[in-house]
């Protein structure tokens, strides 16, 4: 998927999307946790990070909101900040979007249309329930994305880098 | 006071067993003996903010600033954690507010002891623990009825497989007697091969009637069963599931006791034939059977993947189909014939992979399965060389042999069907499990609706951490027509659900006339609701019965009676057959003004004490509108009557205007005192005229 639209048949004005960039907006970590920002020359005391694309495109395209969801902005690329602004923003969409990386997978079985998960992640053991695989188990390039029955995300990064073992277990339910 | 619940995300992101403590002044968050959070909380509120696979937990002071930038984050933790942080913000919340200690409700979030894992949606069961037999036993618990059937159909089993077993003994009477040279030089030969020739004509018919009949009996059980399962309107969901039963129950329940019956007279008969070249024969079968158990889990898996690409390749299609108008007027016909080839040709290359894989090992499982033929054979042959053994006997063996496989090739299918059967069998119990969100009182009082209707402090959210409705504390009184006015998922229509009581409040009460509405029976209640919807649903079947279905004891005179009251009588004249015109799935085609009118009728017939009227007219273009708006001046009159509207002209004859707005009632009043106070719903009217100018 490419990261820029296409404009040959449509007019630039149509589409056009106004980003928040580094000159007019800036954004920093306040005491209690929470991100605030400064955007033309208003300051916020809360804002909160939505990503538009979180699969395809995490660090591009952060949609800006305040706490009742109203958009004040949208950041085309995090890369675009200073560095010190970019640590502020992923923690706060660290905050937000949480789905651990699988390394290994322990065992996968099914019982009664229920798939049980035993999987690693880091150092801890992590259990899950996955039901109607066709839904909850998407595969987008090497990236596996599973959504258990409780609404956990969770992600394994590459699936032919994992160990052998595990992609084997993983493998009959991507096609 | 003390309420407990544990949550699992550390600052950091990773996995942790923390603990959230309220003791009636302080709230701590503490992970093991480190405690990362403490705070007074004696006002305000707890709110849960819900993200992507993660919540996070904050107070919400009492008075908040307008960004919410005062409150005070205190933890996260992972979706498995927020049924039971909802439960714990419920319970503080009330506690905040009233005063009152309430305790934990566990509904939402059941937690095996045994694993720790969420049970089923609906069930009492963690189905990772549960012991095999569970199925079964509630199978059998449902099937205990038709008992006397099962006992029938398995005594037809039983005659079928008899008559089966005896081919083989009747062929190798033909060999020993009517074939042997003592018979041809008696020449009672033909005679004999003649007799034997009826009895194995009538033993194959009479085998092929009772396996016709229990086939029969089976199918008709397995029918009734499956009608059990599938209570009413549930049918539909869940009839796919309901056939697997179904034709697991004829199919490999009768195989089942045919096969194991077939199994042991079989095994008792080559016994006695010769017990060594029963040795033989049995020898190789506990390697088999293991052997193709391998073998089955092994392809099973590919070919659950071509069944799920198989599946894929139909839901694209069918999007095609269905979406076809876009398709072509996107002209992106190529881009999806592509989509489609595509994962065609995915499919197509599993199908041919496994095709290849189950062609070349098959094969070799079928011959090792029968390699005890060929020790047959040998041993059997010099038996019969050697004069041990007849001719007959030899033959009668051999047959039996392939009756003893053909069970143990069933067995070893057998685990993919279970699989179907189980799964099937949970999805139907999950639904008929399922308790109502709405439970009777044991004692339910009269449904008397003709009084006030007084919510007091009523909060309610489709989950627990989720509250839609807030602090509603509204009266209304007998007759009043309240017009409920916000934006769009403000909770309006949650509003209405709480009065029809599709759902009970989390906390607060409703009461009609001083009555609780939870202390009154569901059914008695609803008949004195009235509600006419954006969606009129006309059932297939006349506009009469369209209408009478409010009441189905009504007379034809008051049929006619509310159909003119409706404004729906002199359409309703022009229709080809009057009241007796056939409308609904593939009758006559209504308009949308019509359809709603005919809905007004319903409502009027049924005569209802209090009124709800959502989006009633908003489908409607003005002209239709305002002719419909005339109908429900009509039903309205004297009735306590709640409506939505979209368009707030439609609400200009309602006494009073409740403005809701993020689950709270921010306003009440007239249109005019709403005007005046310039607020939420003063916006709204000036959005609503400004794009009324616009659309001119």
């Amino acid at each position: 998927m490419s990261g820029e639209f296409n404009s040959q048949t449509i007019s630039p004005e149509t589409l056009a999307t106004e980003y928040v960039h580094p000159d007019n907006c800036s954004f920093a970590t306040a005491e209690n946790g929470f991100l605030t920002a400064t955007i033309n020359g208003t300051f916020y005391k809360r804002v909160i990070l939505s990503r538009s694309l979180p699969l395809f495109f995490p660090d591009d395209y952060i949609c800006i909101t305040d706490a009742d969801r109203n958009e004040i902005g949208i950041i085309k690329h995090i890369s675009e900040f200073p560095e010190e602004q970019q640590k502020a923003i992923n923690n706060e969409l660290s905050q937000r979007y949480y789905c651990p990386v699988v390394d290994e997978i322990i065992s996968v079985k099914d019982k009664m249309g229920n798939f049980y998960f035993d999987v690693k992640i880091g150092e801890f053991k992590k259990s899950f329930t996955v039901k109607d695989i066709s839904r909850s188990i998407r595969q987008i390039g090497n990236s596996v994305y599973l959504t258990d029955i409780d609404g956990n995300r969770f992600k394994i990064e590459d699936y032919e880098k994992i160990p052998p073992k595990s992609r084997r277990k993983i493998e009959p339910y991507l096609y | 006071m003390q309420v407990k619940a544990a949550f699992d995300l550390a600052s950091d992101g990773s996995l942790c067993d923390g603990v959230l403590l309220f003791d009636g002044q302080t709230l701590t968050a503490s992970i093991g003996e480190k405690l990362i959070f403490t705070s007074p909380l004696t006002g305000g509120e707890l709110n849960i903010r819900t993200y992507s696979g993660c919540s996070m937990l904050e107070i919400v002071p009492e008075n908040p600033s307008d960004d919410m930038s005062d409150c005070l984050p205190v933890c996260r933790f992972s979706m498995t954690r927020v049924s039971e942080i909802g439960e714990f913000t419920k319970v503080i919340n009330h506690y905040l507010k009233t005063g009152e200690e309430t305790e934990i409700s566990t509904k939402g979030f059941r937690v095996c002891p045994k694993c720790g894992r969420h049970y089923a949606k609906g069930l009492d069961v963690c189905l990772f623990c549960v012991e095999k037999s569970y199925l079964a036993k509630r199978l059998f618990g449902i099937a205990k009825p038709y008992s006397k059937q099962f006992l029938f159909a398995s005594f037809l089993v039983l005659c079928s497989t008899g008559f089966g077993v005896m081919l083989p003994i009747i062929n190798s009477r033909i060999v020993d007697y009517g074939l042997s040279a003592e018979a041809i030089s008696r020449g009672t030969a033909v005679h004999d091969i003649v007799l034997y020739a009826v009895l194995l004509g009538a033993t194959q018919i009479f085998g092929q009637f009772f396996r016709m009949l229990s086939q029969r009996r089976a199918n008709k059980i397995s029918t009734s069963l499956s009608n059990e399962l599938t209570a009413g309107d549930l049918m539909k969901r869940i009839s796919r599931d309901t056939e697997t039963v179904k034709g697991f129950i004829t199919e490999q329940g009768m195989y089942a006791l045919e096969k194991l019956v077939m199994f042991i007279v079989v095994f008792v008969i080559l016994m006695r034939i010769s017990p060594i070249l029963t040795f033989f024969v049995i020898l190789p079968i506990p390697f088999v059977v293991y052997a193709m158990r391998k073998f089955w889990t092994f392809i099973h898996i590919r070919f659950e993947k071509q069944w799920r690409r198989a599946s894929r390749a139909d839901s694209i299609l069918h999007d095609i189909v269905r979406g076809i108008r876009v398709v072509k007027s996107f002209g992106s016909e190529d881009r999806e014939i592509e989509k489609f080839a595509s994962v065609s040709r995915q499919l197509a290359d599993i199908s041919v992979s496994n095709e290849h894989l189950w062609a070349v090992t098959f094969p070799f499982m079928f011959f090792f399965t029968g390699i005890g033929e060929f020790f047959v054979l040998y041993i059997g042959g010099r038996g019969v060389l050697n004069g041990t053994m007849t001719a007959g006997q030899l033959l009668e063996f051999s047959l039996f042999l392939g009756y003893l496989y053909q069970p143990l090739t069933w067995v070893a299918f057998l685990p993919r069907k279970l699989g179907e059967l189980t799964t099937s069998l949970i999805k139907i119990f999950e639904i008929t499990d399922e308790v109502s969100d709405v439970e009777d009182s044991e004692n339910p009082i009269p449904a008397q609706l003709g009084g006030d209707i007084v919510f007091k402090d009523v909060q309610f959210g489709y989950k627990a951490y989720e509250p839609v409705l807030r602090d509603i504390n509204l009266t209304v009184k007998q007759g009043e027509m309240i017009g409920l006015v916000g934006h769009s998922g403000a909770g309006k229509s949650t509003l209405i659900n709480l009065i029809m009581r599709l759902y009970d409040t989390d906390t607060g009460t409703i009461t009609v006339n001083g009555n609780d509405i939870r202390d009154m029976a569901q059914g008695e209640y609803r008949e004195k609701i009235g509600v006419v919807f954006q969606e009129t649903f006309l059932f297939s079947g006349t506009v009469y019965d369209n209408i009478a279905y409010a009441r189905k004891n009504a007379e034809p005179g008051e049929v006619i009676a509310a159909a003119k009251a409706a404004n729906a009588h002199d359409f309703i004249m022009k229709l080809p057959d009057g009241y007796n015109t056939f409308v609904g799935e593939n009758g006559l085609n209504l308009s949308g003004g019509e359809r709603q009118r005919i809905s007004i009728a319903r409502a009027v017939l049924r005569n209802p004490e209090i009124l709800i009227l959502d989006e009633a007219t908003s489908a409607l273009d003005p002209e239709t509108e305002s002719s419909i708006q005339d109908a429900l001046a009509k039903l309205v009159k004297g009735r306590t009557t709640f409506a939505i509207a979209h368009r707030l002209a439609t609400l200009r004859n309602a006494d009073r205007l409740v403005v809701i707005e993020k689950g709270r009632i921010a306003e009440t009043g007239s249109h005019r005192e709403l005007l005046m106070r310039n607020g939420i719903y003063a916006n709204l009217v000036m959005a609503q005229r400004q794009t009324a100018k616009l659309t001119k």
